[in-house]
């Protein structure tokens, strides 16, 4: 099976210093993935080169197996199948229906598809209601659950998730972790960076330790 | 409207010669002259916002356009854009006035045209005056923009175009903050109107213009009436530009 990503001698250095230093790593389809490792071990700037905003200095990045040129268009292309939930999410100064909406409008999806899709992920997400309230005045735990749920409407095949309960209360990462299942019962990868100690086990994925930019 | 007001006992005032009866009398005839709808002083005034308004919808389209450009991408001479559209904010009008002078005089390279004292010459010139100002306003907007606008919107799908919209809508208080700022620019500025337009009775003359002529014709009530307006158009700018620059 040809792998989602593939990672060929991929290096990534800021001001001389390491960031990320790969030789190789192939992440499969439809696998759930968790890297682990200390602060800055490069678990963010790696989730960053996998969502194409970020630009490796040296290597070679593959997506089903043709090698990314980094042009623009081809970049947009790609992105529209995977997405990124940064670790503290932003959303935009509006209602929580216009955030979501905003990726599938890029798309060209339809309004009454909209709306149906809208309806369905905010019933998913222990949402249902939240539709007109300023996505800004939610709590934390609402705010990430609307970034996934923006995430999981445009039907992504990879889903990245940046440290996605770091900044959360305890109250929020029981929410969060109540989303898993739904999570779990899409057909996509899922590759993750996490601090929770438990969390690879409960998700039953493949763990990837970092260490200093490397894999350990 | 008019009939309601009787300034008849204020003018028994007239033939006493104090400075402060001068300009209490001076006060009085502008007054009548704004609330009796002077059709000279509100032809001017309709010149004044006409010229400005377009100069800054026309300065909006370019500043904001560059306020993005300089503000969201990295490039060689970056700093010195800015530096540059910094300096230009302090543009001297009478200098826009004269570069254009020279351009759009009968012997100059636009002459051709027959621009010069049109209101279009004016409208040039105040778009020329307006633009760095916008952009800086919108570099500064960018500046203090969340960092994680752009990748959303990227990581969401959005190309160049989108999410240069996107970032503009997130900013957008600071845009018409912008906008608001060119307009003061350029709806109190002299210089250009006065060396563009020509100060043509009813065609280019605007507020600022009718001001230094009628005021060195010793009309200086019906520069008074004017001012009155100017004020308050300028601090409606400046409560607006407050109001957005609060949210």
């Amino acid at each position: 099976m040809t792998p989602l990503f593939s990672l060929r001698k991929i290096h990534k250095s800021y001001n001389g210093q390491v960031a990320l230093s790969i030789n190789k790593l192939d992440f499969m389809p439809g696998c759930i993935y968790s890297l682990v490792g200390p602060n800055g071990c490069g678990k963010s700037t790696l989730l960053q080169i996998l969502a194409l905003l970020l630009k490796p200095t040296a290597g070679e990045l593959f997506y089903r197996g043709r090698p990314i040129a980094w042009r623009r268009r081809e970049l947009q292309k790609v992105r529209r199948e995977v997405t990124l939930v940064h670790q503290s999410p932003y959303l935009f100064h509006r209602s929580v229906r216009y955030n979501l909406a905003y990726g599938m409008k890029l798309r060209g999806i339809a309004e009454t598809e909209q709306g149906e899709r809208i309806d369905h992920i905010l019933e998913l997400v222990g949402l249902t209601g939240f539709e007109d309230r300023n996505a800004r005045e939610l709590s934390g735990g609402e705010q990430q659950r609307v970034a996934i749920a923006r995430a999981l409407l445009l039907r992504p095949q990879v889903l990245l998730l940046d440290e996605p309960t770091s900044n959360m209360d305890k109250k929020s990462i029981d929410e969060f972790d109540a989303l898993l299942p739904v999570l779990m019962e899409q057909d996509l990868t899922i590759i993750q960076a996490t601090h929770q100690p438990d969390q690879p086990q409960r998700l039953g994925s493949a763990i990837i330790a970092m260490d200093l930019g490397r894999l350990v | 409207m008019t009939a309601g007001l009787d300034f008849s006992g204020l003018y028994a005032l007239q033939g006493i010669n104090t400075p402060v009866d001068f300009l209490c009398e001076s006060l009085l005839q502008a007054l009548r002259l704004i609330f009796t709808y002077d059709p000279e002083v509100y032809v001017t005034i309709w010149t004044s916002l006409k010229v400005s308004s377009l100069a800054v919808l026309f300065a909006s389209l370019f500043g904001i356009s560059a306020g993005l450009v300089v503000g969201t991408c990295r490039f060689a001479g970056r700093r010195l854009v800015i530096t540059l559209l910094n300096t230009l904010m302090a543009l001297p009008t009478v200098v826009v006035g004269l570069v254009c002078y020279g351009f759009l005089s009968r012997s100059g390279p636009l002459g051709h045209l027959g621009l010069l004292f049109t209101n279009q010459a004016v409208v040039l010139g105040l778009t020329i005056l307006a633009t760095p100002v916008i952009a800086n306003y919108t570099i500064g907007a960018l500046s203090a923009a969340d960092g994680r606008i752009l990748p959303t919107a990227q990581t969401l799908g959005a190309g160049s175009v989108q999410s240069a919209l996107l970032l503009l809508q997130e900013i957008r208080f600071g845009a018409m903050a912008a906008v608001i700022a060119g307009f003061g620019r350029v709806i109190a500025e002299v210089g250009i109107a006065m060396m563009l337009g020509g100060n043509i009775r009813g065609l280019t003359r605007t507020m600022t213009t009718a001001i230094a002529l009628e005021t060195s014709k010793g009309e200086f009530a019906f520069g008074l009436a004017l001012g009155i307006f100017l004020m308050t158009v300028a601090l409606i700018v400046n409560l607006l530009l407050n109001l957005l620059q609060q949210r």
